[in-house]
């Protein structure tokens, strides 16, 4: 997958660097938010005296609040995961792109599309991430109930999917491989069940139905994979097979390589060489307990068809079961999901498991709200009765006061009376304001990212993360006359009054230097209308290949002939080593069939003909974000330079 | 149960069941084309009518195409030694492709790697002591030994994806000389339907002749360049190679006629032109073929799978087998006077091995600096 990986280590320190000084400033702004939003709350509730809200009319249903709860708690611990420091550079290339690998070419294209633009603006989109995450958190657990819970659980649903999509190539649903045992369908998907729960209006709370239908569903889900499971010619029935580890075997072998605490592995990796011994046992269990479970969770959606519901002891024992295999997969398969320095999730089993406890809990019917009047300062409030159905659970359900822990609803024309909002918000509750809080730490996060996708090249701390900043300089630029591509002569004199950005490239080269011809002509484009004010000059950097015809085929390969303020110069080898030996350029020449070594540098000269800027410009890996980066350094060097000038 | 419940769980049914089977499915296999033929391997020798060696090979580490540089070794005429004689200034990880013009001279051409896509070339006239760059040729050499063709003039024939180019001047000036396209819409090369070209050769009185495989079993496709009009020269394959898919592995010239080695299904054929009619050799079984080597007076070898080796004398002679070859043999070498020696390549390490009565024996060793690390 081109373009999604940047190249560098994930532990780069200037990547690593340059992340937590970001995180650190959008952690001060989300303080900073903290604090207006509760003095301002804080004064609203003691100098304007809002009306207090009414207490709520009914508890939160256990099953919301497992849910609610549990994944923000998992949201959060999501965003810390986010913020550790090999994150920003590694998420695309150790994470996404492994991820896609063995996915369809049209899955690869599009979780393409994101790791590249997480590539070109790595500090930025793994921050969002972390911000997004924790902000999503935060805004599940402090909503409890009202619009501003379920636009949490809207939210969640919302980034589950781009991380379902994009971080996890469609849970790897399209690859080869698929099984429940390591995560399937994705972890995020069960975010996004979890999300869809949450944001339920308050009327399908307290049915039974509801707990009957997650169940049902999750016990399809539960058969499917034991299908999958038993689908012989995946390798899944052999421990070892002609001597190679079996799908499974090589799965846990996998995990049980990451770094990680030494315990956690010695577990992982004895339950690896167990399936290595007894692959078909380990298989025929897992396709047992899954289709067991399975159809006990079905069995929990009789009554909707108009059969006896089971006893409530096998709905009990198969969800106990579930939690059982489900923790010990998530040992000793899945590994905890987290270790390793990139992992980001705690993968599917807890969410999985917290969505099946959370149908289970639905299964009870849980207290109906207190019927009471509206307030006077509350008009919205008014409790309207259901229309009574045939279901006893839901035959006296009425409508929850939602703004119970909302702001009250202001009256017509409140646009026009700032006082009245303000004394909405001193009205409303601790959750309402942490919530808006949260919505806060979202946009604090995803505000930096999108303004980073609207500009479609690379951040040049990439570049700076592979060669260091730019020295600056000043002296006289070392006079020359050569030949350029077209046979005429060019001296740095005839140059004066235009910028010039100097580099060294070898024609014959196969690596760094068509990457820095790419680089040059990069900048050329992101100067734009300043571009007639520079020009971009390369000086063969090869004493055996120099002559015209190897500069014209380098143009020609490179696509640098319709660049018209490109020029490459060539001489004849006292020319050029002149040239070389004035601007400290090496040109060796290796035995044994190698390329001529050379200096990988560009200068930026300014219209005075003064030396300002040396640049190390060794393309490193040469991928689209890094090539793009380098083009934005050496542009914003041109710039200093023109501004200098 | 009511319709609508009903209705529910058998769309949940079926959900559930297209879910399994689209996961559980491999994807249907989709109609591709034949795939193409396995270009020859660029390990080589050759004897150029002087009679100087020349040998190709490939060093360095395997673990990434970038480790591995090519390697030219030469024995001049009347020589015993082989030395090292790859030209500088180029990375050549891509692979070296020679033709020799005569005597003591010879034309290299850097194959295509990593980024750079055009060729640059070498050309020395003292058996590789001194070399000047030549060309370029501004696209990349195809995959094969004999992509490269030098005539007695100056004159080159360099294949490329789009067809073979004519180079004046040692390649300072190319111009198309017959597209494979072009090739295929003759009536000869609709006759064989033309694939792909192969190899490319001046005859000894500067004739261009192309080799192609053919779409049409039994046929070899060598077109010799008359008048402008591209004519069919042979050779007809024995009759048992009828219905095998006919490629041409080599060709090169070989005194005033030809020397061409063809793969006909499973099996290895010789065949030689001596300008007026073709001497065809018999088939020699080879499923894998690790490099060929062209001698002089048009005497080839091959080496096989693992450590099997045979060489053919000449017109007329028949193919004989080579006791197991030393380890790390890469090609054959074939002297004027019947000598065979094999050479060994190992990392930096090259071996000289001659054939004795006895057996191989150690002729001499060669350590070469491999520059690793410096192609990226």
């Amino acid at each position: 997958m081109p373009g999604m990986n940047s190249g560098l280590n994930s532990d780069n320190p200037t990547l690593v660097a340059a992340f937590r000084s970001a995180l650190l400033h959008q952690g001060l702004y989300v303080l900073l938010v903290f604090a207006v939003l509760a003095v301002a709350w804080v004064s609203a509730r003691e100098w304007l005296r809002p009306a207090r809200s009414a207490p709520p009319a009914a508890p939160e249903p256990a099953w919301r609040q497992l849910l609610r709860i549990g994944f923000g708690v998992i949201w959060i611990f999501d965003g810390l995961l986010q913020a550790q420091p090999a994150m920003a550079a590694g998420l695309p290339s150790q994470v996404i792109e492994p991820t896609a690998a063995s996915s369809p070419t049209w899955v690869q294209h599009v979780v393409n599309w994101a790791g590249t633009s997480w590539s070109y603006h790595p500090i930025q989109a793994g921050a969002s991430a972390v911000w997004i995450q924790l902000g999503i958190g935060v805004w599940l657990i402090a909503g409890a109930r009202g619009p501003w819970s379920r636009l949490g659980g809207l939210a969640s649903v919302a980034w589950g999917l781009v991380v379902w999509v994009f971080g996890e190539s469609f849970g790897g649903i399209f690859a080869p491989g698929l099984t429940w045992l390591f995560g399937a369908p994705g972890a995020a998907l069960f975010y996004c069940a979890a999300g869809a729960l949450i944001a339920l209006p308050e009327r399908t709370w307290r049915s039974p139905r509801l707990g009957r239908a997650v169940l049902s569903v999750m016990g399809l889900f539960f058969i499917g994979m034991a299908v999958l499971q038993a689908w012989p010619g995946r390798g899944f029935w052999q421990g070892t097979l002609h001597g190679q580890q079996g799908t499974l075997t090589g799965m846990v072998s996998s995990m049980a390589s990451t770094p990680q605490p030494s315990v956690f592995a010695g577990w992982v990796s004895s339950f690896g060489s167990f399936t290595a011994a007894h692959g078909f046992a380990v298989n025929l269990f897992a396709v047992v307990a899954l289709a067991a479970i399975g159809a006990g969770l079905l069995s929990a959606g009789l009554p909707e068809v108009g059969l006896r519901a089971p006893a409530p002891w096998l709905i009990k024992g198969t969800v106990v079961a579930m939690l059982v295999l489900c923790l010990a997969d998530w040992v000793l398969i899945e590994d905890f999901g987290f270790f390793g320095g990139l992992g980001t999730d705690p993968n599917s089993m807890i969410p999985l498991a917290l969505v099946v406890l959370a149908g289970y809990l639905a299964l009870s019917p849980a207290p109906a709200p207190a019927v009471e009047p509206a307030t006077a300062t509350q008009p919205e409030t008014a409790v309207k009765p259901t229309t009574p159905t045939a279901h006893p659970a839901t035959a006296a359900t009425a409508e929850p006061a939602t703004a119970a822990t909302e702001p009250a609803t202001p009256r017509p024309g409140w646009q026009a009376q700032p006082t009245r909002l303000a004394r909405a918000f001193g009205a409303a509750s601790t959750r309402v304001v942490l919530a808006a809080w949260a919505v806060a730490i979202v946009l604090i996060g995803a505000a930096p990212m999108a303004l980073a996708q609207a500009n479609r090249n690379a951040d040049p701390i990439i570049a700076q993360a592979i060669d260091g900043n730019a020295a600056p300089l000043d002296f006289r630029a070392p006079a020359f006359t050569l030949t350029d591509q077209n046979g005429r002569q060019v001296s740095l004199a005839s140059l004066r009054g235009k910028v010039v950005l100097l580099t060294f490239l070898d024609p014959v080269c196969t690596s760094d230097c068509p990457e820095i011809a790419q680089e040059f002509k990069g900048t050329d484009q992101v100067l734009g209308a300043s571009a007639r004010r520079v020009e971009l000059i390369a000086i063969v950097a090869n004493p055996l290949y120099h002559s015209i015809a190897y500069t014209r085929a380098f143009d020609t390969q490179e696509r640098m002939t319709g660049v018209p303020n490109w020029l490459y110069l060539t001489g004849s080898l006292a020319q050029l080593e002149r040239a070389w030996k004035n601007y400290a350029v090496a040109a060796q020449i290796l035995p044994g069939g190698g390329m001529i070594a050379h200096s990988d540098v560009a200068y930026v000269i300014d219209a005075n003909g003064h030396t300002r800027t040396e640049l190390d410009f060794d393309p490193g890996p040469g991928t689209a974000s890094s090539e793009s980066s380098f083009s934005v350094e050496l542009t914003q060097a041109a710039e200093q330079a023109m501004k200098s000038s | 149960m009511s319709a609508r419940q009903a209705g529910l769980a058998v769309a949940s049914a079926l959900i559930a069941a297209a879910a399994v089977a689209g996961c559980g499915s491999k994807p249907a296999p989709s109609a591709s084309p034949p795939p193409a033929p396995a270009p020859p391997p660029l390990t080589t020798s050759f004897a150029s009518t002087a009679g100087t060696g020349w040998a190709v090979v490939e060093m360095g580490g395997s673990a990434a195409q970038e480790n591995n540089f090519w390697q030219l070794f030469v024995q001049p005429a009347g020589a015993t030694k082989w030395r090292l004689a790859t030209p500088l200034g180029v990375a050549d990880n891509g692979g070296l492709v020679v033709a020799s013009p005569g005597g003591g001279s010879l034309v290299t051409g850097f194959r295509p790697s990593q980024l750079l896509t055009y060729t640059p070339l070498a050309a020395s006239s003292d058996n590789g002591s001194n070399w000047s760059s030549a060309g370029p040729l501004n696209s990349g050499l195809t995959d094969a030994p004999d992509a490269l063709a030098a005539g007695p003039d100056g004159s080159l024939i360099a294949l490329t994806s789009g067809g073979a180019e004519l180079g004046q001047r040692l390649g300072a000036a190319w111009t198309r000389l017959l597209s494979t396209r072009s090739l295929a819409a003759t009536q000869a090369g609709q006759a064989c339907r033309v694939t792909s070209l192969t190899a490319a050769a001046f005859t000894g009185s500067g004739v261009p002749v192309l080799a192609a495989s053919c779409g049409r079993p039994g046929d070899a496709g060598i077109f010799t360049d008359r008048g402008g009009h591209w004519l069919a020269t042979g050779p007809a394959v024995p009759a048992s190679l009828a219905r095998a898919d006919v490629d041409v592995l080599r060709l090169t010239a070989a005194g005033p006629g030809l020397v061409a080695l063809l793969r006909a299904g499973s099996r290895i054929v010789a065949a030689w032109y001596d300008g007026t009619r073709w001497t065809v050799s018999a088939p020699l079984p080879a499923t894998t073929l690790k490099s060929t080597a062209i001698g002089p007076g048009g005497s080839v070898g091959v080496i096989l799978n693992g450590r099997h080796g045979a060489t053919l004398a000449g017109p007329g002679a028949a193919w004989h087998a080579l006791p197991a070859l030393p380890k790390w043999a890469a090609t054959l070498a074939l002297g004027s006077s019947g000598q065979v020696d094999a050479i060994g390549v190992n990392g930096g390490t090259f071996w000289d091995w001659r054939l004795a009565p006895a057996g191989w024996s150690l002729a001499q060793k060669i350590h070469v600096d491999i520059p690793y690390g410096s192609s990226g």
